[in-house]
């Protein structure tokens, strides 16, 4: 097939996730006003909050591919399921990351555990771990594909329950030291989370249509491996 | 007809125990050993943390104990080869997981018949401990939840062990490790609810309508792995 300079898919999410993610850092650096009670340390809200929900877009994302696998049986939307799980990993790490040094400077300690996002991550993120250990010591096949997916869908009833669990499991009297609310952003701030929001949602897209190529570019080469062999 | 099946299922396991004496026995050994290592890891004669610190340990007890139940579940049938056999039986295959259920939840609470009593002789006798009929309703409700989806998952950590990836070593290692990496993540939202509901009618907390709700939650964790676990398990089992 000959090259073409089209613009490709995943090179034109990267271009646009390149933009937008300039322009979330201008506006986080040099826009946006420091919040009055925590000051420029507050800034690390547009990055841990929009990588967050990141993170739950992609898990929805995978489960939803991994249901739609079940239902179907097509061999693709395996790893269209496992692709986004994969990316919900690193962004999942970096969730805990920036949530950690955001404690450590408004709380002044790397973990609460009395903070309820950061508790439900954290089982999040741990049932993460796990569907890719059971990926890992599996060989490559349809069973692991089934598997997989059963397991991302049981995902799907954990996280609510682990959203309630940590609410309900909180004192009455626990003082929740302060609340990062969207409700009470002025515009400008809203402004800055949004873009910022937009920033990490297509950095996750470009990302996964990269890895997806990857992903054929190997398939193809393992068949053309194949090929070879028997032609031999 | 799925009565029938499933007594006939439940019936199969339990006769099993009852011969082979496997599960229970060793859950037991198992439960009252680390309540004995609790006990040091707490301070030996003197109860650091009293009574609330130990009713957090039982739960952890339970989750551990329960896994290693689980981890035996479906040996049988894997290493007597008689899977295939129970496969071929015209029945919903949903219904297997249904009848392991039940035999694991039996299990479970025949273990708790003797590891709460003893749980009582060595930590509550001294100072009040939780409310009872909190702590029994609690622990059954736990129960459901942990066969509804324990033995979904065993089935995965059971079946994976036949495709597991190369080599004798490693696959022995990922048999043990696998089963409890993808149960724990799980048994979070369970511990987490199941500690605060017991030690929360600690005197002189009562608990009160919070009681209730956690223990709704309880409720509401096992339906939820119940459906998914009726709504799954055919994907679990091989063709």
């Amino acid at each position: 097939m000959p090259h073409t300079a089209r613009l490709d898919r995943a090179t034109a999410a990267t271009l646009v996730a390149a933009s937008l993610m300039a322009a979330a850092v201008a506006l986080i650096f040099f826009y946006v006003p420091s919040d009055v009670d925590q000051g420029y340390s507050q800034r690390i809200f547009y990055f841990h909050v929009p990588i967050a929900l990141t993170t739950y877009t992609l898990f929805a994302w995978g489960a939803l591919n991994a249901a739609r696998y079940l239902w179907t049986g097509r061999e693709d939307l395996d790893l269209k399921s496992y692709v986004p799980m994969h990316l919900g990993v690193i962004f999942g790490s970096l969730t805990l990351v920036t949530g950690s040094i955001w404690a450590h400077i408004s709380w002044g300690t790397w973990w609460d555990w009395g903070s309820r996002e950061l508790n439900t991550f954290l089982i999040i993120f741990l049932f993460y771990c796990a569907y890719f250990m059971l990926r890992f010591s599996v060989e490559p096949g349809a069973r692991r594909s089934r598997y997989s997916a059963v397991y991302a869908l049981l995902g799907v009833g954990l996280i609510p329950l682990s959203v309630l669990a940590v609410r309900i499991a909180q004192d009455a009297l626990h003082p929740i030291v302060f609340r990062s609310n969207g409700v009470n952003m002025d515009g400008s701030m809203f402004l800055t989370f949004c873009v910022a929001l937009a920033a990490m949602l297509s950095l996750a897209v470009s990302m996964y249509l990269v890895e997806m190529r990857g992903k054929r570019v190997d398939e193809r080469l393992a068949q053309l491996r194949r090929l070879a062999q028997e032609a031999a | 007809m799925n009565a029938r099946a499933l007594r006939a299922l439940v019936r199969k396991d339990l006769l099993l125990e009852l011969r082979g004496r496997e599960v229970v026995p060793s859950m037991a050994v198992f439960v009252a050993a680390a309540f004995v290592l609790f006990r040091f890891g707490l301070g030996g004669t003197d109860l650091a943390g009293g009574t609330r610190a130990a009713t957090g340990m039982l739960w952890v007890a339970i989750v551990f104990t329960a896994l290693v139940g689980l981890s035996r579940s479906f040996a049988h049938e894997r290493e007597g080869r008689t899977w295939d056999g129970l496969l071929a039986a015209p029945v919903d295959r949903a219904l297997f997981w249904a009848a392991r259920t039940c035999s694991t939840f039996l299990f479970l609470a025949a273990v708790q018949v003797v590891a709460l009593p003893a749980f009582w002789l060595f930590f509550l006798q001294e100072h009040a401990g939780p409310s009872y009929p909190v702590l029994v309703a609690a622990v059954l409700l736990a129960d459901i939840g942990i066969a509804c989806l324990g033995s979904l998952l065993a089935d995965v950590g059971i079946a994976c062990l036949g495709s597991l990836l190369a080599g004798l070593a490693s696959s022995a290692r990922a048999r043990e490790v696998l089963l409890p990496a993808l149960y724990l993540p799980f048994a979070i939202p369970l511990v987490l609810t199941a500690v605060r509901v017991t030690t929360d009618t600690i005197p002189p907390q009562t608990g009160g309508l919070e009681t209730l709700q956690r223990l709704g939650f309880l409720a509401l964790y096992d339906t939820v792995f119940a459906l998914l676990g009726w709504a799954l398990f055919e994907y679990v089992v091989e063709d």
